[in-house]
């Protein structure tokens, strides 16, 4: 049972649940500069930076897809982005030494344009259009800086889901392979 | 650099593939998709609602510091033009009474005759992009997919997933939504010209222009012609008295003809769903209408462009009589058979004409009448075309 509660995707799941319950209630209404924030992405970046590209990936694609079944959108479209952007987080952070929380603010909020970005233009590749517009920089803009600050809990809340601490605090010390 | 297994590769690439598979399936419109959605939205609801009320005085809260200065002046605007339209609401009674009257004795599908749910608006859009917003209706009062939302100003778009008790519309500046609507240019003055007579053994005709007796006519005719300028085709108004006809006595009043369609289609209920099905020949009294003089209706389609341009009506068949469509021509919906939208509705107007070159015509941008920014109540009217409604 408890091995069952601490699979990532179970996790993953649970707190996709309760970040969309958000995004669709409180984040829906609550906008900036008429913005509407985007927590399911700034998870699934953080996702990245917590647990590496493989994770990210996985943890883009759940958040993803659970975005894309509340949403009009074809589904599918938030998960490949989303994914996407997990995955290109997670090959940024192993690029680095040491990973402050400023590199992950700094992160996050790129990424979150690149993908904020990259929705709309894969969206109008598939036959959706109306969504490139004017708009799309202060969109972008607006959701590069939240995102990076809203990293700050994002990353801990992300490598929780991924269940890393626990992991690594049940591996075995590494003088054993030494 | 980060070592990849070929294991890894292969669970990031499917996870890729599985995404464009998703969107292969759903653009297609496979049933396993609204399937999963549904199975979603089951566990996802509870959820959902318990954040709805936990999150509400938050965002009170967020609303009430920011948009406060906001409330205050457009609360002051509001009030400004409540006095404006109290008095053309009054004036528009006695013109939609008419409408009403002439649409029933022509057996045409009348707003006022479709049966509707009012819904309030409980959530807006979670994306920066899809333009929707969440009411608190569902299946449980008869909603279903596709239906069209509209509101006091007009049209405000469809039903776009149903769940029991509430529902996702797709807002008519969507890029997703399109619907067939008519142009129709406004004249200063219809010379509007009824006869209106009961039918006995023969008939008179009596226009503006033309005039044709026969004989043994034993009807009352009375013909005036309109001086009141043409209004927009309210047909949310609904007044008590519309229904009641009268078979022998006739008259004539400024009227709207835009609103007349002499396809002669018939409203046929089904449980609380109109559907349009072809109609019979009423046996009543008959409405003659000089053409020559009426605002003439162009069709194309009505198609939203996302929240910051304005929705375009385009492939305009072009009508000799129609003429250069003009700023501020009215946009209604059209009907028919396969539209998800009565006739009649009010879309908006037209605010600026984009030429194009060679044969694909002129493009209307439109600007909706309904603030779809500012949604509280709307209704949804429980209409299904013939093509998808339920016997």
């Amino acid at each position: 049972m408890i091995d069952f509660v601490n699979r990532p995707v179970l996790r993953l799941f649970l707190v996709g649940l309760l970040a969309l319950a958000l995004q669709t209630t409180f984040f829906a209404e609550v906008k900036l500069f008429g913005v509407v924030l985007q927590i399911m992405l700034a998870l699934s970046i953080a996702a990245g930076l917590a647990g590496g590209s493989e994770n990210g990936a996985l943890a883009g694609f759940v958040f993803g897809l659970m975005f894309d079944l509340v949403l009009t959108s074809p589904l599918g479209l938030s998960a490949l982005v989303f994914g996407a952007a997990g995955w290109a987080a997670g090959y940024l952070h192993s690029r680095a030494l040491e990973n402050p929380r400023w590199l992950n603010a700094l992160v996050v909020g790129l990424m979150s344009g690149l993908a904020t970005f990259v929705l709309p233009v894969v969206a109008n590749w598939i036959g959706v259009e109306g969504w490139l517009s004017s708009r799309l920089t202060k969109v972008i803009i607006v959701v590069a800086l939240t995102n990076a600050l809203f990293s700050i809990i994002a990353v801990p809340i992300a490598r929780w889901s991924l269940v890393i601490r626990r992991n690594q605090r049940l591996a075995p010390p590494s003088e054993v392979f030494l | 650099m980060p070592v990849y297994s070929v294991s890894r590769r292969r669970a990031i690439a499917l996870l890729a593939l599985s995404s464009i598979l998703l969107i292969t399936l759903d653009i297609q419109g496979n049933s396993a998709v609204q399937g999963l959605r549904g199975i979603f939205a089951t566990i996802f609801q509870p959820v959902q609602s318990s954040a709805r009320v936990i999150t509400r005085p938050l965002e009170n809260a967020w609303q009430g510091i920011t948009d406060y200065g906001e409330l205050e002046s457009e609360n002051a605007r509001l009030q400004d033009q409540l006095d404006q339209q109290e008095g053309a609401f009054i004036a528009a009674l006695a013109t939609v009474r008419d409408a009403q009257e002439l649409l029933a004795l022509n057996g045409i599908d009348n707003l006022a005759d479709i049966s509707s749910v009012t819904a309030q608006v409980i959530g807006g859009t979670p994306s920066n992009f899809s333009q929707t917003v969440e009411i608190n209706q569902g299946s449980d009062r008869g909603l279903r997919v596709g239906m069209p939302v509209v509101n006091a100003a007009g049209l405000v778009g469809r039903v776009t997933w149903v769940d029991n008790d509430r529902s996702l519309v797709l807002l008519a500046n969507d890029s997703l939504y399109a619907i067939p609507v008519q142009v129709v240019n406004q004249p200063d003055l219809v010379p509007a010209t009824t006869t209106t007579t009961s039918t006995t053994t023969t008939s008179t005709t009596t226009t503006s222009t033309t005039t044709t007796s026969t004989t043994t006519t034993s009807t009352t005719t009375t013909t005036s012609p309109s001086l009141a300028p043409p209004g927009p085709l309210v047909t949310t108004v609904v007044d008590p008295n519309a229904a009641t006809t009268s078979s022998s006595t006739t008259t004539s009043t400024p009227f709207d003809y835009s609103g007349i369609d002499f396809g002669a289609l018939a409203p046929t209920t089904t449980g609380n769903i109109v559907t349009i099905a072809p109609g019979t020949t009423a046996g009543g009294p008959t409405t003659t209408i000089n053409l020559d003089d009426l605002p003439v209706a162009e069709t194309g389609i009505f198609r939203g462009r996302g929240i910051d341009n304005a929705p375009v009506v385009e492939f305009i068949d072009q009508n000799s009589r129609f003429g250069e469509v003009q700023v501020g021509a009215l946009v209604i919906t059209s009907g028919g058979s396969q539209s998800l939208a009565p006739r009649g509705i009010v879309v908006g107007r037209v605010i600026k004409i984009v030429e194009r070159t060679g044969t694909s015509g002129a493009v209307l941008e439109v600007r909706l009448t309904a603030k779809l920014t500012a949604l509280n109540f709307v209704r949804v009217l429980l209409y299904q075309p013939v093509a998808t409604g339920i016997p």
